[in-house]
């Protein structure tokens, strides 16, 4: 029972970061059917920012601020610069694409800060919280970094619900064409979505990069993971990217607990495996209800 | 341009790829007035329409709202210019309530005001879509989504109106009271109307002029009556 509260507890708040991850492939996807192969290497670079930023200035709130807003900036230049051309064309010429932008940035990173590990301070403390003599197998930073991706998901769908640029997002990831003949700038609102999903992806970084270190590499594994879970909960939901991530989270962390470490990649790949045999289209899909 | 035109078409060259569909279409509408597009199948209606809201790029020719040339502008430029365009086929977005929908169709006016005026006059001109505004879309009926797109057209106060075959599937009862709205549109708004419609009859009861296309011509323009009571026409172009 107490093992079965850890894993719950510890895969929720894991869960959260590939739900982050998901989010940012999300709100890609559902505005230009891309999928952005380069979200690992641009939160790698973010938190690279961000250890800069801490390192000079000895201020965490510093370095977290500046990763994100980075972020936002790093997204948008990209969708103006990189991806913009490959707009109407062939699906490959922007998965070619994100994926030269991740060996790009990684080889950047490389570059400018070296390949060594580099060890990316927490928030709050990572030593493990006690309720009433329970340990619950949780740290004061894992309770933030699922408070803090919650908190931004909820901005966010505040955002989409009830402001004007929320529906010109949502308008134009249902229906861009109808958008544009009711005078929505998609050109901006592409721009938008990237950058908000350099946003998650940023506070994605930061919030991970404490329990794996800073490297070139680092995300790798956290974004196959995240486009799991994005995958999971139907890659054009929003609240199915949520969904995903806390799901995966929680499977990997009784799969880690119960059976071991070692396989926790495959046991991802099982549930994906088993998520699209029951629902093809991911768990929270609306691709079943779309007329084209 | 001709006098008092509130749209004026002037020699539209279009196509798709190495298909010209379109060679030199002129139209000259004036305000407050209905113009009917007829002809057959792949006449070119849906492309003048296209080539007018910026949808397919005019090769050559000018489209001119007022005093602007909006021929080879952007869609979502041409529809701020005051050019509602109205696809075939009623494109809503199911997806969404009607409420946003017809949101979505003010959000090119400036300033909250007037969008929320005009989304308790299309409440109050259309009191089936006020009794649906927390619906999704998808829910409504075939005659209920054209007048939702027509409604969340009419959202951004648009000087011209594109109606592309807005009859297309109803039953007859609703391409009546769909016609009746255009009519009523002209009237009370002053909107210059170019309705494309397969249904040359009902399209040339309400309008006051009419043009036929041919294979990417104009072969005739009149008035709707004088091109209504034209036999060889209405035999050879209009199949009634």
């Amino acid at each position: 029972m107490q093992a079965f509260l850890e894993y719950t507890l510890g895969g929720i708040s894991v869960g959260m970061i590939y739900a982050a991850i998901a989010l940012s492939l999300v709100l890609i996807w559902r505005g230009t059917r891309v999928l952005n192969y380069s979200q690992g290497g641009m939160a790698m670079f973010t938190t690279y920012v961000a250890w800069l930023v801490i390192r000079d200035t000895g201020n965490y709130w510093a370095g977290f601020a500046v990763a994100l807003a980075s972020g936002l900036v790093l997204g948008a230049v990209l969708e103006r610069t990189v991806v913009r051309p490959t707009e109407g064309k062939s699906p490959l010429n922007s998965v070619i694409v994100t994926i030269g932008l991740l060996i790009f940035l990684e080889g950047l990173a490389g570059i400018i800060y070296g390949g060594q590990y580099r060890s990316f301070p927490a928030a709050f403390s990572v030593t493990g919280l006690k309720v009433g003599g329970v340990a619950l197998g949780i740290s004061r930073s894992d309770v933030f970094t699922a408070a803090a991706v919650l908190a931004a998901a909820l901005v966010l769908a505040a955002v989409f619900r009830y402001t004007s640029v929320g529906l010109r997002l949502r308008a134009t990831a249902f229906s861009p064409g109808v958008a544009r003949l009711l005078g929505v700038r998609i050109g901006r609102v592409l721009t938008l979505g990237w950058a908000l999903a350099g946003l998650f992806g940023a506070l994605a970084g930061v919030l991970v990069t404490p329990s794996t270190f800073l490297y070139p590499n680092s995300m790798d594994s956290i974004f196959v993971l995240g486009f799991t879970a994005a995958v999971i909960g139907g890659l054009d939901s929003p609240a199915g990217a949520i969904a995903g991530g806390v799901l995966l989270g929680v499977v990997l962390s009784y799969a880690g607990g119960y059976l071991g470490s070692n396989l926790v990649l495959v046991y991802g790949l099982a549930v994906l495996a088993l998520v699209l045999m029951i629902r093809p289209s991911g768990l929270f899909s609306a691709a079943t209800a779309r007329r084209v | 341009m001709a006098d008092g035109a509130a749209l004026a078409v002037e020699e539209i060259v279009a196509g798709y790829g190495g298909v010209l569909v379109l060679d030199g279409v002129s139209v000259s509408a004036k305000a407050a007035t209905i113009t009917a597009v007829l002809g057959a199948n792949g006449a070119g209606k849906t492309t003048l329409l296209r080539a007018i809201s910026g949808l397919v790029r005019p090769r050559q020719g000018r489209v001119l709202v007022g005093d602007a040339n909006l021929a080879r502008r952007k869609p979502e430029d041409i529809a701020r210019a005051g050019v509602a365009h109205v696809p075939e086929g009623q494109g809503v977005i199911t997806e969404l309530t009607v409420e946003d929908n017809l949101r979505l169709g003010a959000l090119s006016r400036r300033g909250g005001a007037g969008r929320s005026v005009a989304l308790s006059d299309a409440y109050r001109r259309f009191p089936v879509l006020a009794e649906r505004r927390r619906r999704a879309a998808g829910t409504l009926s075939g005659g209920e989504r054209q007048i939702l797109v027509i409604a969340r057209a009419l959202m951004a106060a648009p000087r011209v109106l594109l109606l592309d075959e807005p009859s297309l599937g109803l039953a007859p009862k609703m391409v009546a009271q769909v016609m009746g709205l255009v009519r009523q549109l002209r009237d009370e708004r002053g909107l210059t109307v170019l309705l494309v419609e397969q249904n040359a009859r009902s399209a040339l009861g309400i309008a006051d002029k009419g043009l036929v296309l041919n294979l990417g011509t104009v072969v005739a323009e009149d008035d709707a009556a004088a091109l209504a009571a034209d036999v060889g026409l209405r035999r050879h172009y209009l199949g009634f």
